[in-house]
């Protein structure tokens, strides 16, 4: 469903992605992880159009994507969420949620897309906070609202920049379960960056390591759990050796 | 919902109503017979409010803060100048084609202007309209700084004050249903996401770079209008006042004074400082006029980012809101017994 081949982005002298190939079928959840500045963020931001890789090239459904800009690769059906919350903060939590609900389905009447955003207000559990400014939320209820966001576009698949980062354990369970209803609910294909690695390794059915801008491991979660390469990365040499 | 349209957008149905009876309220304003200086005092704050307006579209909706608008204003007043002049066509032909010249302007500039992103937009802007000045002061065929003159309607004075009296509450009318309007569709919901957010709107789909450029062609396409109708009623024209510097600036201060999220903050702004401007200039000397001015510019802009607007609006929720409540808890105490 979603492909990459040989993708290589430089930022000025720094080489963000060497070389990385990957294949997600439709319907899988792939978790994505690696230290801070492997280049997780980038892969996303090379798949949804923000940063046109240097080499290489992204495919959606058998289409070249590659260097498309990002509402053409919205408008297809690919979402992402940002690492860092970006809500539309003077808009109520319905209308940071509609416009997706316009602009990304192509739908022209306000009513409608109302409609549609409430629906995904309330399956994400906001109900409450529906007309409350973005900007009045906490974190976890901002999260919520970026996967809501996300959702009305329709996606088909869905690209999740750190949900879990900086929530409390409970909130964790929260949107570990919201991500279980969304691929039951939508059917839709999921990779997630995430350094929450036990959340993660509940819910992945695979998962791909990223080092330095390279892929180093790809594989089932207990398989990468062992990989001494892996563990090299995450925890030095010696841990690796025992 | 309700609560939510009334913060970004303005009141909610009922202002079509207030609105109509207004503008007919003021159409009738010269049977009563109010002297020239009234109905030209009108004639400036009717097409004050109808450039703020425009300049809203762009500046207020999408957030890209022009101050060149003075360009687009200057080439509709010259274009109808010149068709008039040289031509003599009818006001009916040449408005439109004023209109239509300042929105294909705006296309040609703003399709890469419009890339810049916050202060780098507002300077280019800046150069626009010191550039459409130098230009006109030295083309062959607008003479220069000598101006244009052009011919008088063939009525008395006070029957082409009143004339031009309407023409300008007409197009101040359509321009603020315009605002109206776009505050209810599509568009308006785009343009709210660029300003919010730029990246996060390409992110839902929202395709910035087109509706940016639909948004300033718009707005330029109205701003070029008012200046049409403008060059019709000075009947003189000269580049030193149509681009100066000093309308892009006004009309942009007018609009974010009054407040620039909803579609009439434009019209109050430009209503309130048109004013003040009168009353200062009239009553007291020009430099006190000016320190009073800017004060007050300051203080609105430091205390309310939203504009003046924003202290109705502030108020107005929380009265419905208390009514709300208070409704509720009748509910409550009914159905517990």
């Amino acid at each position: 469903m979603l492909r990459g081949v040989g993708i290589t982005k430089r930022f000025g002298g720094v080489t963000a992605l060497r070389n990385v190939s990957f294949e997600v079928g439709a319907g899988e959840l792939v978790g994505l992880i690696g230290p801070n500045g492997s280049g997780k963020s980038t892969l996303f931001g090379v798949i949804s159009g923000f940063h046109p890789p240097d080499d290489g090239t992204v495919f959606f459904d058998g289409r070249h994507i590659t260097g498309a800009r990002p509402h053409t690769v919205a408008q297809l059906g690919i979402a992402r969420t940002f690492q860092i919350v970006r809500p539309f903060t003077g808009m109520t939590v319905v209308e940071n949620v509609r416009v997706g609900a316009l602009y990304g389905r192509g739908e022209r009447r306000i009513a409608v897309a109302d409609r549609h955003a409430r629906e995904l207000v309330e399956f994400v559990g906001l109900e409450q906070r529906a007309d409350t400014l973005a900007r009045n939320l906490t974190l976890a209820e901002k999260k919520r609202l970026e996967i809501a966001r996300a959702l009305s576009i329709q996606p088909r698949v869905l690209l999740l920049d750190e949900v879990f980062a900086g929530l409390n354990p409970t909130e964790v369970r929260g949107a570990i379960d919201l991500i279980a209803r969304i691929r039951s609910q939508f059917g839709v294909t999921i990779i997630m960056v995430e350094h929450v690695l036990k959340a993660l390794m509940e819910t992945c059915e695979r998962i791909i390591v990223l080092s330095y801008g390279e892929k180093i491991a790809e594989g089932a979660p207990s398989a990468i759990a062992a990989d001494p390469h892996v563990i090299s990365v995450y925890l030095g040499k010696t841990y690796a050796a025992r | 919902m309700r609560r939510g349209a009334l913060r970004s957008f303005g009141l909610p149905a009922p202002d079509a109503l207030i609105g109509i009876g207004v503008v007919l309220a003021l159409a009738a304003v010269p049977l009563a017979g109010p002297g020239t200086y009234l109905l030209g005092f009108l004639f400036t704050i009717f097409m004050y409010g109808a450039l703020a307006g425009s300049w809203n579209i762009i500046g207020g909706y999408a957030g890209y803060l022009s101050f060149g608008h003075a360009a687009f204003f200057g080439l509709g007043a010259y274009t109808t100048a010149l068709l008039l002049f040289y031509s003599g066509w009818s006001p009916f032909l040449t408005l439109p084609i004023a209109g239509a010249l300042a929105a294909l302007f705006a296309a040609l500039v703003g399709y890469p202007c419009l890339r810049l992103r916050g202060p780098y937009f507002s300077l280019v802007t800046l150069i626009l309209g010191l550039a459409m000045y130098s230009l006109t002061l030295n083309l062959p065929f607008t003479q220069g700084a000598s101006g244009l003159f052009l011919p008088f309607l063939r009525v008395d004075i006070y029957t082409s004050h009143v004339i031009f009296y309407e023409i300008m509450l007409g197009l101040l009318t359509i321009v603020t249903a315009v605002l109206r309007q776009i505050t209810r569709t599509k568009m308006g919901v785009g343009l709210t996401a660029i300003r919010e957010d730029e990246d996060a709107a390409g992110t839902l789909g929202v395709n910035a770079t087109r509706l940016k450029l639909q948004a300033f062609m718009l707005s330029a396409f109205l701003t070029g209008l008012v200046g049409g109708v403008y060059s019709y009623y000075k009947s003189y024209l000269d580049p030193s006042f149509v681009f100066a510097t000093s309308i892009s600036i006004t009309i942009a201060l007018m609009a974010l004074f009054g407040g620039r999220l909803a579609w009439y903050g434009p019209l109050v702004g430009a209503v309130v400082l048109s004013i003040v401007n009168e009353m200062l200039t009239t009553q007291a000397p020009p430099q006190t006029a000016r320190i009073v001015f800017g004060a007050l510019l300051i203080i609105v802009i430091m205390f309310l980012p939203d504009g003046l607007i924003s202290i109705i609006q502030r108020r107005l929720p929380a009265f419905v809101l208390r009514r709300a409540k208070q409704a509720a808890a009748r509910d409550e105490i009914i159905g517990n017994r």
